[in-house]
C-alpha cells in the first residue's frame, strides 16, 4: 500500500501543472532549442534539395515554381494522349466499381473488389491534405485557388489512370510472397523492356529515394505536425507539448509497422471511413446552414482565380497554392497511388487505373471544394492573402466552428485518426521504397520502421518551418522520376486500353448486371 | 429413402483469417501436461496500448485536476479508454493456456469444448499468405488439431515455421498421433 501510495505521489509530481509551471521556462525554451536545431538542420542540410525542387522562374508578378508546371504540363498531356479519358471513360469506371465487369460467381477467397479497392484509396487520400491543404492554400492563394485545385484534380485524373495502370501491369511477386509494385517497379521494368534498362534503373532508384524521404516528410512529420497543431487550436495545448503527442502517436505507430499486430491494422482500416463521412458530413451541414451564402462563396472562387485579389503574385499567386495544395492531396502524378493499387487482384491492369481516376475527382473537385467552400463562407480568410493569420489546419478548424463549437473537438478527432492512418499508408510506401533499394530483411525493415517512428516525434514537436519546405519537396520530387517514365511508358497504358475497350465492345468482357 | 452423402474434410484449408507477424507463441511439455504460452514480445506489443492508454488517462485526470479543462481531458481520456481497451482485448486471448492433460485426458483452450485427448485424430501444419491493405503481405503458419468428430480446432498460428514445426513435432510425440504437413503452394 505504501508502495502505491510512493508511486502515485511520483506521478502527481511528474505531471502536476505546478511542476510544469515550475519547469515549463525550462522545458519551452528545451524544446525551442531543439526545435530551432533540427529546423537549422534541415535548412543547412536540405536547403539546396528544397530550393532545387521548387526551383522558381518570375512569371506574372510571382514566383513560378517548375515542378507546378511539371505536374499541370503532364496532366494536361496525359488527358489529351487518353482522349479525355476522365471524361468519356467515367461512366465505364461507375460501372465497374459498382461491380457491372465481375462475374460474381468467380470471387476467389481474399480477393478485394474494385469498390473496396477504391473506398481503401479514398479513405488513405482522404486526409489532411483535404483539410490543412486547403486552409493552407486559401491562407496563401485566397479563395480563387480552390478554382485551381479543381482544374489540376479533373486533369490529375488522367495521371493517375496512368501510374495506376502501370502499378498493375508492371508489379511483382517477392521471394516473401509479398506482392509489390509501384514506379520503382514498372520504370526498371518497362524501360529494360524497350532497351534502356540503364535509364529506367536510374529512374526507379531515384523514385525509390524521393519515396522513402516522402514517407519521412508529407506522409509523416507534416501530419504529426498538424496533429498537434489542431489539439493547440482546439483545447489551446502548449506546442511545445507536441513531444507528448509525437510520443503516443510514434508508440501506436510502432505496435502497427513493428508488432504487425494484425487487429490495429483492421480497426485503422474500418475507423478511417467514417471519419470521412464524418468530415464530409460537417462540411455538409455548415454549408447547409449558409444555403444563402454558397453563391457568393463560388464568385469569390470564380473571380478569386483569375484577378488573385489580395494574393501575392495575383492570379499567378492563386494557380500555384491551387496546383501545389491539390497535388498534395490527391497525389496524382507522384506515383504513391501506383504503390497502393498494385495489390489489388485483378486480370486487367485498366480496370483498376479507371478505378483510381476517379480518386481525384473524389478527394479534389468534391471533398476539397468543401473545405473551401466551408472556409469561403465563414470570411475569416481576409485579404491580404499571405499566410500571416489563421492557416493550414487552424483555418480550416476555426472556419468550422464558426457554425458550431462542438465540430472543433469532432475535427480534432478526424485529424488525429486521418494523420495516424496516413502515417501508416506512407510507411508501407517508404517501405516498399526502401525494400527496393535495400532488399527485404527483418534488420533492414526494422532499420526503416525505428526511424520512421523516430520521425513521428520530432514531426509533432518541431514547429513549421525548413521542415515542412523539405516534407513538401520531398513529396513533389517523386513526381520528377515518375514522370519522366510516364511518358515514356504512356503507349503502353494506352495499347491496354484500347485492348480492353474493344473487348468491352466486342462483348467478350462480359457485363453481369 | 434417405440419400447418404460422402464428405471429406479439408485438411489443407486454414482456420484463421489473420495471424501475427512474429512468434506469438510456443510450446511447453512438462510430465503429463503440454501448454501453449505466449513469448514475451507478443505480450510486450499488447502492454504497447495498455501502457499508451494508461498515460492517457492518467494525463486526462491530472490536467482535470489541476486546471479543470474538461473538454481536452474527456478527450484525452476518452481516447485513453479506448486504447487501453483495446489493449486489453487484444492480450486477453494471449492469458488464455491451452493444455493439454494425461491427468484429465482433456484438451482445454478456455474456448471450444473440451476434447478428450483419445479423441484427437490428427495435428496439421497449414500455411498462408496474411494480406494487409497497408502493409506488406507476410507468410503465416497454423497448427491445427483434428477430433474424432470431424471438428477441427486451431492451436497455434504465427510466422514462426522453424518454431511451429518443432512445437508440432513435440506435441505429436506427446499425444501419440501423426502430424500431417499440408502446406500448400500458394499463387497469388
Amino acid at each position: 500500500m505504501i508502495k502505491i501510495k510512493q508511486i502515485l505521489a511520483v506521478m502527481l509530481m511528474a505531471f502536476s501543472t505546478s511542476a510544469f509551471a515550475a519547469e515549463e521556462g525550462g522545458f519551452k525554451e528545451t524544446i525551442a532549442a531543439i526545435s530551432t536545431s533540427v529546423d537549422g538542420f534541415f535548412n543547412d542540410y536540405t536547403g539546396w534539395f528544397v530550393g532545387g525542387v521548387f526551383k522558381s522562374v518570375p512569371l506574372g508578378g510571382a514566383n513560378f515554381p517548375l515542378i507546378v508546371g511539371w505536374l499541370l504540363l503532364a496532366a494536361a498531356i496525359f488527358t489529351v494522349y487518353f482522349g479525355f479519358i476522365q471524361f468519356r471513360r467515367a461512366g465505364l469506371a461507375i460501372d465497374i466499381v459498382k461491380g457491372k465487369y465481375t462475374d460474381p460467381n468467380s470471387k476467389d477467397e481474399g480477393e478485394v473488389s474494385h469498390f473496396q479497392a477504391l473506398t481503401t484509396a479514398l479513405s488513405g487520400t482522404v486526409g489532411l491534405g483535404n483539410i490543412a491543404g486547403v486552409g493552407a492554400a486559401l491562407a496563401i492563394g485566397g479563395p480563387g485557388a480552390t478554382f485551381w485545385m479543381i482544374v489540376c484534380g479533373l486533369l490529375g485524373m488522367a495521371s493517375k489512370f496512368c501510374e495506376c495502370t502501370l502499378g498493375v501491369k508492371y508489379r511483382t511477386i517477392l521471394p516473401s510472397g509479398a506482392v509489390s509494385g509501384g514506379p520503382m517497379y514498372y520504370l526498371s521494368q518497362g524501360f529494360a523492356e524497350k532497351g534502356l534498362g540503364g535509364v529506367g534503373k536510374f529512374l526507379a532508384v531515384g523514385f525509390a529515394l524521393m519515396c522513402i524521404l516522402g514517407s519521412f516528410g508529407g506522409g509523416n512529420m507534416f501530419q504529426a505536425n498538424q496533429a498537434h497543431a489542431m489539439l493547440t487550436y482546439a483545447f489551446d495545448v502548449p506546442s511545445e507539448y507536441g513531444i507528448i503527442t509525437g510520443v503516443v502517436l510514434a508508440a501506436l505507430v510502432f505496435s502497427v509497422i513493428v508488432g504487425g499486430m494484425p487487429s490495429i491494422a483492421s480497426v485503422t482500416e474500418k475507423v478511417v471511413p467514417w471519419m470521412a463521412v464524418l468530415y464530409v458530413g460537417m462540411a455538409l451541414i455548415v454549408i447547409g446552414a449558409n444555403i444563402d451564402q454558397v453563391g457568393a462563396a463560388f464568385s469569390a472562387i470564380f473571380e478569386g482565380a483569375f484577378t488573385g485579389a489580395g494574393v501575392v503574385g495575383g492570379f499567378v499567386g492563386a494557380l500555384i497554392q491551387g496546383l501545389k495544395r491539390a497535388t498534395f492531396s490527391n497525389e496524382a502524378g507522384v506515383g504513391s497511388a501506383a504503390i497502393a493499387h498494385s495489390a489489388v487482384k485483378t486480370k486487367e491492369p485498366v480496370t483498376e487505373g479507371l478505378v483510381s481516376l476517379l480518386e481525384p475527382f473524389i478527394d479534389t473537385v468534391v471533398i476539397c471544394t468543401m473545405t473551401a467552400l466551408v472556409i469561403t463562407i465563414a470570411g475569416l480568410n481576409a485579404a491580404p492573402f499571405d499566410g500571416a493569420g489563421l492557416t493550414g489546419v487552424t483555418l480550416t478548424a476555426a472556419s468550422f466552428t464558426e457554425t458550431a463549437d462542438v465540430f472543433k473537438y469532432l475535427l480534432a478527432l478526424a485529424v488525429i485518426l486521418f494523420a495516424f492512418s496516413t502515417m501508416i499508408s506512407w510507411s508501407y510506401y517508404g517501405l516498399k521504397a526502401w525494400t527496393y533499394l535495400f532488399g527485404e530483411g527483418s534488420t533492414t525493415e526494422l532499420v526503416f520502421k525505428v526511424l520512421f517512428c523516430v520521425f513521428v516525434v520530432v514531426g509533432a514537436t518541431i514547429q513549421f518551418g525548413a521542415v515542412i519546405d523539405f516534407s513538401d519537396a520531398a513529396i513533389f520530387a517523386m513526381s520528377i522520376f515518375n514522370i519522366a517514365g510516364l511518358y515514356f511508358l504512356m503507349p503502353v497504358v494506352k495499347k491496354e486500353l484500347n485492348s480492353f475497350i474493344a473487348r468491352v465492345y466486342s462483348g467478350e468482357i462480359k457485363k453481369f448486371k | 429413402m434417405r440419400e447418404i452423402k460422402n464428405f471429406q474434410i479439408d485438411l489443407k484449408r486454414t482456420l484463421m483469417q489473420d495471424g501475427p507477424k512474429f512468434l506469438s507463441h510456443i510450446l511447453v511439455v512438462k510430465n503429463h501436461i503440454a501448454y501453449i504460452k505466449p513469448t514475451i514480445s507478443s505480450m510486450l506489443f499488447c502492454v504497447v496500448y495498455i501502457v499508451v492508454g494508461s498515460f492517457l488517462i492518467t494525463l486526462a485526470s491530472f490536467i482535470y485536476i489541476e486546471s479543470q479543462k474538461m473538454d481536452l481531458a474527456l478527450f484525452l481520456g476518452g481516447f485513453g479508454i479506448a486504447i487501453t481497451t483495446f489493449g486489453i482485448s487484444l492480450i486477453q486471448p494471449f492469458l488464455k493456456r491451452a493444455s493439454f492433460s494425461k491427468q484429465s485426458n482433456l484438451f482445454n483452450n478456455k474456448k471450444d469444448r473440451n476434447v478428450k485427448l483419445t479423441h484427437i485424430v490428427s495435428l496439421q501444419v497449414n500455411n498462408k499468405i496474411v494480406k494487409r491493405k497497408q502493409a506488406l503481405s507476410y507468410h503465416c503458419f497454423e497448427l491445427n488439431m483434428l477430433t474424432k468428430n470431424g471438428r477441427r480446432i486451431n492451436i497455434l498460428n504465427h510466422n514462426d515455421f522453424l518454431q511451429l514445426h518443432g512445437d508440432a513435432q513435440a506435441l505429436a510425440r506427446f499425444l501419440d498421433i501423426p502430424l500431417l504437413d499440408l502446406r500448400r503452394e500458394i499463387i497469388l
